[in-house]
């Protein structure tokens, strides 16, 4: 009896060996080089299933960030299945999901890790369990081949070149800057005002409480902190905010003050665009330009994902780097959009299609 | 409980006068002073364009504190005001998804859901015995859950109409504030003129003896949280109207404010009598006082301190038996005749 007990737990044992051993092999270190004809560079032979996971998925950009994550999966049809978890906000459920998903037995997942630094271990265990696993745009420390395979960031330091640039276009006197960001201390704001920093001399006045205002991206907090500084600065020059839209419903403040909007450096979207079109003409100094909000960053981490998984040749690039988008002064690369008749919240920016967006925000 | 409530009744039968008195005259005197001192300190906080800009924010605190009142009049605390006013943001902005034409059926579904989760909030306090904190905080979760059905979490912009309603101004005075007074007004009237306003109060007050006097308590009960959501309902879509481009969760910030300005105004947890003028007076003293330390410019962190401070302040100025301290610090005076306990002396 106990030597056959012992037989079972060596079998059992050696079972387990095995599906370790073909696991960690598999997470995309060991493919051949290999490429479907017809399909994108980055999308190989091998048949894979990928799962994209969000650890927050409440809000329509998120809503056109992870179609645009299952458009670009689209691309390649060796990833024979793509599935989707939203972890609602909730980083118990974001950990699980990612959990469940190796359990599954996904091949390959890209991660959005709202819960930064929480997150690693979950995808650190996916990552030696022989996934291939490629955390996005929020950093969860940890290091490429060793906790996961590849980590696509977003350059918050390049989107803000792009707004020092122009604002030096607009003033090249120098002038007031008002800094809008998120929560007090979020690194995106910290990496911002780096970015524009590397652009803009002593002439250029923050006229913020240092490094930014905090408006949390609440619309309400926003138009109140913007009241509080249009009361307090008779000579705003310059608005640069890492969230556009929130500062539709706050800039008609400084008309109700009898001033004009003054120039606004920020991230598209097609509310602010239209806002853009509808008040410019009664606000002479009111210029817009835009940096991509970012919705592709995904699929730079799709393809990362694909590549590695299926054998595709990987992308040249580890960072999204947010094109210029909008500038109602030269027009280049585009002068304002807005589409009336769509909603107010998708962005135009993105590659998904503008009435894809819609249907996909509607659907919801 | 019920003695509480029954020493509170005694003291305000000697002294009704100076109980009212207190708190309207505490929370005045806090909101001139903010006033004052950002006269003297940081004038662009009482600048033209920041209380225009101050205000709109104010009386949505204002409606939500109302609200608010009704629940704690009745010794409860609702705490599904943010799943409230977020659904009713939700409902007025995705519906009409910028169709002005649909906006008064997406109000009237709003007010449709306010009327059930007021109801069920109020079955479940007054027939299943619920404390009130867990009622409403899983009514809370089932609005959010209700928010996601609607709208996936994704309101849309605000529609015109909705936008000129709440964020334009009437003969200089923003609409939102025209709002408020009128829902003051009517709180104050059903609640302080009338034959029912008065049972209300009373079986706030102590429950037990309207229930002996054959007063309705249920059915009161009941309607205190149907009219706070309905009262959460109307703070929802002013604020959808006044921020254009809204979250889902917008109500999220209302939820602690709308408690404190209820406290600030003098009305006690415990239930009883509520001070609807003095809690709308609280709601200007909050964002007056946001917007004071705004203008000082100083660092986020002393922000949430000065707010801090000011609540703890302006609570303790009602909590503190003031009179005890003052015979414990100097000892009883030969003239003191009466019931020290009773805070007459």
């Amino acid at each position: 009896m106990k030597r056959r007990s012992s037989i079972t737990a060596l079998a059992v044992a050696g079972l387990a060996l095995a599906g370790c051993s073909s696991k960690s092999s598999s997470n995309g270190s060991d493919v051949a080089a290999t490429h479907l004809a017809g399909a994108p560079d980055w999308c190989g032979t091998k048949k894979v299933t990928l799962a994209q996971l969000d650890g927050f998925g409440g809000n329509s950009w998120r809503l056109v960030t992870t179609a645009s994550g299952e458009d670009e999966v689209r691309k390649c049809p060796s990833v024979t299945s793509y599935q989707y978890a939203n972890g609602n906000g909730d980083t118990q459920k974001s950990i699980s999901d990612i959990q469940a998903f190796t359990a599954k037995g996904v091949d390959a997942m890209v991660v959005f890790a709202d819960a930064g630094q929480a997150m690693l271990p979950a995808i650190r265990s996916a990552y030696k369990a022989g996934l291939v696993v490629v955390p996005y745009r929020v950093e969860v420390g940890g290091a490429a081949g060793t906790d996961y395979t590849q980590f696509v960031g977003a350059s918050f330091v390049n989107d803000c070149v792009s707004w020092g640039k122009w604002i030096k276009t607009i003033l090249p006197g120098g002038g007031n800057l008002l800094f809008l960001s998120g929560p007090k201390g979020n690194s995106q704001g910290n990496d911002e005002l780096k970015g524009m920093k590397t652009v803009l001399d002593g002439s250029y006045k923050f006229i913020n409480e240092a490094p930014f205002d905090v408006t949390n991206w609440d619309p309400a907090l926003t138009q109140t902190v913007l009241t509080a500084e249009i009361a307090k600065n008779p000579k705003i020059d310059v608005i640069v905010s890492d969230f556009g839209p929130s500062l539709v419903g706050a800039l008609p403040v400084f008309q109700n003050s009898g001033r004009s909007i003054p120039a606004l450096a920020t991230s598209d979207g097609n509310a602010l665009g239209c806002f853009w079109k509808e008040n410019h003409a009664a606000n002479p100094d009111f210029k817009l330009f835009t940096v991509a909000t970012g919705n592709d960053n995904v699929r730079l981490a799709v393809d990362w994902a694909v590549a590695k998984a299926t054998g595709g040749k990987p992308p040249s690039s580890t960072t999204f780097q947010a094109p210029s988008f909008e500038d109602s002064v030269t027009g280049t690369p585009h002068p304002v959009e807005c589409e009336a008749s769509l909603p107010g919240d998708i962005y135009l920016s993105a590659q998904l299609a503008k009435d894809v967006q819609a249907k996909v925000i509607n659907n919801k | 409980m019920a003695n509480h409530a029954t020493r509170c009744d005694t003291t305000r039968w000697n002294r009704p006068r100076l109980r009212v008195a207190r708190g309207f005259v505490a929370i005045t005197t806090a909101t001139i002073l903010v006033f004052a001192l950002g006269a003297i300190i940081a004038p662009s906080s009482i600048s033209h364009s920041a209380i225009i800009g101050m205000v709109p924010f104010a009386a949505v605190l204002a409606i939500a504190g109302l609200g608010q009142m009704l629940v704690v009049q009745q010794g409860g605390i609702d705490l599904s005001v943010a799943g409230g006013v977020s659904l009713a943001v939700v409902i007025v902005t995705h519906q009409p998804d910028g169709d002005s034409a649909k906006l008064g059926a997406a109000v009237a579904m709003a007010i449709g859901f306010a009327i059930g989760a007021g109801l069920i909030n109020g079955l479940l306090v007054t027939r299943l015995r619920l404390n009130s904190i867990i009622a409403t905080l899983g009514m809370n979760a089932l609005l959010y859950g209700a928010v996601f059905a609607v709208s996936g979490g994704t309101p849309r912009s605000t529609t015109r109409l909705l936008a000129s309603i709440a964020g334009n101004t009437t003969w200089g005075i923003p609409n939102a504030a025209l709002f408020a007074v009128a829902a003051l007004v009517i709180v104050s009237v059903l609640t302080g003129k009338t034959v029912a306003g008065r049972r209300f109060e009373a079986i706030g007050a102590n429950p037990a003896a309207a229930r002996a006097v054959g007063l309705r308590v249920r059915l009161h009960r009941t309607l205190a949280f149907v009219w706070a959501q309905l009262l959460y309902c109307l703070a929802g879509a002013l604020l959808a109207g006044i921020t254009h481009q809204p979250t889902a969760f917008q109500g999220d910030s209302l939820l602690l404010p709308s408690v404190a300005v209820v406290v600030l105004a003098g009305t006690s947890l415990l239930g009883g009598r509520g001070f609807p003028v003095s809690t709308v007076i609280a709601a200007v003293f909050l964002r007056e006082l946001q917007q004071f330390v705004l203008a000082l410019g100083v660092d986020t962190s002393v922000q949430t301190l000065v707010q801090a401070i000011a609540l703890a302040v302006g609570v303790a100025l009602y909590s503190v038996h003031w009179s005890s301290v003052r015979s414990r610090l100097f000892g009883p005076r030969p003239s003191q005749t009466g019931d020290p306990r009773l805070g007459l002396a």
